[in-house]
């Protein structure tokens, strides 16, 4: 097979539709002068008159892209090598009639021309033209306001390809802009956006619906929702959506940042307004529009009686959303991540109708997000996404990309240093987890760095890491065990003991082996000077724990944190009012919709190992929406009784001091580390420290190890039995058996 | 068979040439005629531009209120007429147009017909007097694309001008002119001069 | 068309003389516009270098250079005012010629009481000249009154958007409309000197 280089055009066959062929090709594939052929390039194919080349030269091809397939608008095929099977004769026909779509430069040629100019213009541009159903014409050679013709379809039925002659019917199917018609083109090649399937086809279709059923929706008499308010937290995707659904939806776009409007100047921020109004407007005359107004916060916040500057931008947004005209084929959508702070007026029906919450994705869009960004990465096929997506409880779209990135910065760098594989792998993400937190943890006042606390650190206390186990662990592991028996997942649970016996360690081993979100205060974040501040402090802390539940919020000290209403306090202190909130927050009457995470979905009974494991994933999203409090006190005396019902914290374990078991266990816990000489014997030490405390023990080998280093004058090697024993005489036990016997009796 | 079929393309490539060669001249002459018009045009533009930069109130000629409106009246009065003249240039170029495309299509017509005897080989011959049918065909085809593409740019042009765009008018003649593109004119001139002795064998 | 070239020369008295003044003010109106065309290539001169002045020179050598060219601009502007002079001979008879007009047609009306008819309804004709060559008086009074302002104006102008005003101000005569024409070919219709 002969193969032919293609060259580029020669500039005074621009605009001519020919392809230069030398005669041997022609013949070859029975071409005559000015006959159609259709050339196949990358990207597209081109519909062209053979005509021979002038120098009558074989072996090259010089095609002028005048009709093409809409794919090859945007590249110039150029140094190509192709092969005489590319090309294929078409037969010849007349035209009887075409309907097309013209592209003009801009909107305000589309307003002035009269349709019979457009059609007498356009006509006369395509007689002599070979068109191909299906394809554009570049007209951009004529010089015109008029940039390309769509063939939607040719006539006689039957045919694909044909002439265009004087006596051909040119029907216009519509105008449309040049910019419209590229950002349609670009729709055909998008990329899927993970786990907002559902908000997205709201917005679809409330963009769509006027759109497509302009009558049907005026026969009923409905007058099309015309904005609407995207609300979420930072990062879900909420400014990637729009873009979206307008792309899909075919629509242009005017985006606004609330920032970019606001100017220095009295009446400049209005003045900017209104001409973007006016642009959207405008664009809304050629197709379907949707104006995008980011950050909406910023451009309306609540107005007040003194700053004057933000009422009028308020005002004049109103004014502005009154006054469209309902005919307007264009959409507001706004976006903001603190509704609350907007001004109530724009929340009215005939404003923003409509509000889309997009809450914090679910572990099943975790996944999906997942999914859509590791498409374009070499991930090793061990990693587990559903895995992933369980442990990135509280991370949203952003957090995800940012977590992708950094595993594959951390693939990166291994490569580097070792040419080995390029795959992802698990490992890469470990360590990005580690790297990235969820924005929605981000500046909390209760984020904190925790090494991660393996069970086995704690010695003894099986029966209480047991019982964390169950009210913290299973609801995770087993969902669905749980909804069969019926049972909820604790609200919260309290941990008391006397000092030192393990509590605090005990709610980071938990934490760390449930791999969710962990937050964790102390009275001194709480209290502040100002009035109300504290309560507003930890009412926040409960909405970061449930926009990334499930979560665990614990409580240290709580009853320095929380006194009794009981007490001897006056009845309006800070820590009643606390205490108010707190009970409020662990069981009030429900979320605030602004809270809500993903949307219901009704489980479909499909059957089937796929429809098994979904059930698994919604069953865990059920069943862990809530935050779990951990509390700890070791004076459960002074705590109210209000906080110990259940419902509230229902799960009160007593942490005793250790017995001689665990005594022993949290020694060896304690020595590991540490070169004991082989003298050592921990289970006599273990049985002499009765009621010494987790803390005291550990103390002790502490203790013990100094002294081995003042014997030996840095030089120690090993710590003797000895050493223990000194450290053992210096030391009392911090519990004393009255104290023990207090917690014995205490509440219940 | 062939022999015959060549000679009648041949006969009917003269009398396209020929049309050509006059249609070319009937071309220049007319858009000699238009560029006085356009300059005419522009000029008024400009007055009517000045009539509305100037405050008359504020100027010796306050002492005719209505002056402004009647001055301005006669003005576009006077480009209506220009634009009027021109659109009737517009025709002839028109006219023009449609006889060079009809020659143009009929000739090509002609080759279609005979296809089958006329194979590449004797299409693609040429000798010093008389170049290949498909050379001749070729120009014939860039020399009616030349005046489509002129007469759309210029039918384009006009309809864009609204008597109530005065920038637009202003900058008409330069815009006209531009439209100008000698190096077409040139290809037509040349052209017939390498088609002059095939003109002259019969 | 001369007040010598009549169709109907049989004619006598005030018929007469209404036709005559017909032909009379169609003359007046030839020499008219010529005057504009010879005032508009003065008037269009003094712009011209007016405004070249300005796009070269800055303003401050305006009055030096204003003394080196202001030969051939005194000269222009004489000649304008020659012009202007003319146009203001051409209306004086046009004033005559209304006054004539309003005559005839009074000496008529005390002739007939009101019941003769010469021709076409000539006693209407009467009438209509009249009134018609007064609307055409003040047409043109109205122009040469501008003309004068745009004489007094044309060298003194500060700007060149003013003057390009003025000029086309000269040129379009913005008070004779196409009524002023009309007036003038309605005028001939009646009296016969335009065939119907």
């Amino acid at each position: 097979m002969e193969s032919l280089k293609l060259l580029p055009v020669h500039p005074s066959d621009r605009g001519s539709q020919r392809c230069r062929l030398g005669p041997g090709v022609m013949s070859a594939l029975g071409l005559g002068l000015g006959s159609p052929v259709l050339v196949s390039l990358p990207g597209g194919s081109c519909l062209c008159t053979a005509w021979p080349r002038s120098d009558l030269a074989e072996g090259f091809l010089q095609a002028d892209l005048k009709c093409v397939s809409p794919g090859l608008l945007s590249q110039n095929p150029a140094h190509l090598t192709l092969d005489l099977g590319q090309l294929t004769a078409v037969p010849a026909h007349r035209l009887k009639s075409v309907r097309i779509t013209v592209v003009v430069q801009n909107v305000d040629f589309k307003k002035r021309a009269s349709p019979r100019l457009v059609h007498e213009l356009v006509k006369e541009m395509l007689v002599g033209v070979q068109l191909h159903k299906g394809f554009v014409v570049n007209l951009e050679d004529f010089d015109t306001e008029l940039v390309y013709v769509v063939v939607e379809n040719i006539y006689p039925e039957g045919t694909t390809a044909g002439l265009v002659t004087s006596r051909t019917g040119v029907d216009i199917a519509g105008i449309q802009t040049v910019r419209h018609y590229r950002s349609q083109l670009q729709d055909q090649h998008r990329e899927p956006l993970g786990g907002l399937e559902e908000v997205s086809a709201a917005l679809r279709e409330m963009l769509q619906l006027p759109l497509l059923y302009p009558n049907t929706l005026r026969s009923l008499g409905l007058s099309c929702p015309r904005g609407v308010l995207l609300v979420g937290p930072p990062g879900v995707g909420k400014t990637l959506l729009v873009r979206r659904v307008v792309l899909e939806v075919g629509a242009s776009l005017v985006v606004v940042k609330g920032p970019e409007v606001v100017g220095s100047r009295p009446g400049e921020s209005e003045e900017t307004l209104r001409s973007v109004f006016a642009r959207a407007r405008s664009a809304a005359e050629d197709g379907p529009c949707v104006f995008f107004l980011d950050e909406l916060d910023s451009l309306c916040p609540r107005r007040s009686s003194s700053s004057a500057p933000e009422n009028r931008v308020v005002a004049q947004l109103l004014t502005l959303m009154d006054g469209m005209n309902r005919s307007d084929r264009f959409l507001i959508v706004a976006a903001t991540n603190r509704p609350d702070s907007l001004d109530p007026a724009l929340r009215r029906p005939g404003r923003f109708d409509r509000e889309v919450i997009i809450g914090p994705p679910t572990s099943q869009q975790r996944k999906e997000i997942l999914s859509v960004l590791c498409e374009r990465m070499p991930v090793c096929p061990s990693v587990d996404l559903s895995e992933l997506a369980q442990r990135t409880a509280g991370y949203v779209g952003a957090d995800l990309s940012a977590l992708c990135r950094e595993a594959a910065l951390h693939a990166l760098r291994e490569r580097s240093k070792e040419s080995g594989e390029q795959t992802v792998g698990m490992k890469h993400f470990e360590e990005a987890l580690k790297v990235v937190c969820p924005s929605c943890l981000r500046g909390s006042l209760g984020r904190t760095e925790l090494s991660p606390v393996p069970w086995e650190r704690i010695g003894g206390l099986e029966e209480i890491k047991l019982k964390l186990i169950q009210s913290i662990e299973w609801p995770m592991r087993y969902p669905e065990a749980f909804v069969r028996l019926g049972l909820s997942r604790p609200r919260g649970v309290l941990l008391y003991g006397p000092p030192g016996c393990a509590k605090t360690t005990l709610v980071k081993a938990a934490a760390s082996s449930s791999h969710c979100a962990f937050l964790s205060v102390s009275g001194a974040d709480l209290y502040s000077p100002y009035v109300g501040d504290s309560e507003k402090t930890l009412a926040q802390l409960f909405r970061q724990a449930r926009a990334c539940a499930p979560s665990i919020l614990f409580l240290d000290e709580i009853d320095s944190l929380i006194g009794s209403r009981s007490g001897c306090q006056t009845p309006n202190s800070v820590q009643a009012r606390l205490l108010s909130v707190l009970l409020n927050e662990m069981d009030g009457v429900g979320l605030k919709t602004v809270e809500r995470r993903g949307t219901e979905q009704v489980l479909q009974a499909d059957g089937g190992e796929e429809s098994r494991t979904q059930e698994q994933l919604d069953c865990q999203e059920v069943c862990n929406k809530d935050v779990m409090v951990v509390a700890a006190t070791n004076r459960p005396d002074c705590i109210d009784s209000a906080l110990l019902r259940p419902g509230r914290l229902d799960h009160i374990i007593y942490v005793p001091p250790p017995d001689q078991q665990a005594r022993l266990a949290i020694l060896k816990a304690c020595t590991t580390s540490m070169p004991v000489a082989a003298d050592v014997r921990l289970d006599e030490l273990a049985a002499n420290t009765e009621r010494y405390s987790g803390a005291d023990l550990e103390n002790l080998c502490k203790e013990a190890a100094l002294l081995a280093l003042l014997d030996e004058n840095m030089e120690a090697t090993s710590i003797k039995h000895t050493d223990f024993l000194r450290s053992f005489t210096k030391m009392s036990p911090s519990l004393t058996a009255q104290q023990i016997q207090t917690y014995l009796s205490s509440p219940r | 068979m062939s022999k015959l079929a060549l000679s009648s393309l041949h006969q009917a490539l003269q009398r396209s040439f020929a049309s050509v060669d006059s249609s070319q001249k009937l071309w220049l002459g007319v858009l000699a005629d238009c560029s006085p018009l356009m300059v005419s045009l522009g000029n008024l533009a400009e007055q009517a531009i000045a009539l509305n930069n100037v405050q008359l109130s504020n100027t010796p000629l306050r002492d005719f209120p209505d002056l402004e409106d009647r001055l301005r009246f006669k003005l576009l009065q006077a480009i209506d007429t220009v634009l009027n003249r021109i659109h009737e240039k517009m025709s002839s170029l028109q006219s023009i147009r449609d006889t060079v495309t009809n020659q143009v299509s009929a000739v090509l017509r002609l080759y279609q017909q005979n296809a089958e005897d006329l194979d590449l080989h004797t299409v693609t011959q040429r000798s010093a007097v008389t170049p290949s049918v498909a050379d001749m065909l070729e120009w014939l085809q860039d020399a009616e694309r030349h005046y489509r593409q002129q007469f759309l740019k210029r039918k384009t042009l006009l309809h864009m001008l609204k008597a109530d765009d005065l920038s637009l008018l202003e900058a008409a003649p330069k815009t006209w002119k531009s439209l100008e593109s000698p190096s077409a004119n040139e290809q037509i001139t040349d052209t017939l001069c390498k088609v002059s002795f095939f003109m002259e064998s019969r | 068309m001369t007040s010598t070239n009549r169709k109907c020369s049989a004619l006598t008295g005030s018929s007469r003389k209404t036709k005559d003044n017909a032909a009379d003010w169609f003359n007046l109106m030839l020499r008219w516009n010529r005057l504009n065309d010879e005032g508009f290539n003065v008037a269009a001169n003094i712009v011209n270098s007016k405004r070249s002045v300005y796009s070269t020179e800055p303003p401050l050598v305006v009055t030096s250079a204003g003394v080196s060219d202001s030969a051939p601009l005194q000269d222009d502007c004489r000649t304008l005012q020659d012009v202007v002079d003319k146009m203001v001979t051409i209306v004086t008879k046009m004033e005559r010629l209304t006054a004539s007009q309003s005559g005839v047609r009074a000496l008529d009306d005390f002739r007939t009481q009101g019941e003769g008819h010469l021709f076409h309804g000539w006693s209407l004709t009467l009438y209509v000249s009249e009134v018609a060559t007064a609307t055409l008086l003040v047409d043109f009074r109205q122009e040469l009154r501008l003309k004068q302002t745009i004489l007094q104006e044309v060298a003194h102008t500060v700007t060149s958007d003013l003057g390009l005003v003025l000029l086309s101000g000269w040129l379009h005569q913005p008070f004779i409309t196409d009524r002023t024409r009309l007036t003038v070919e309605a005028l001939l219709m009646e009296t016969g000197l335009r065939p119907l």
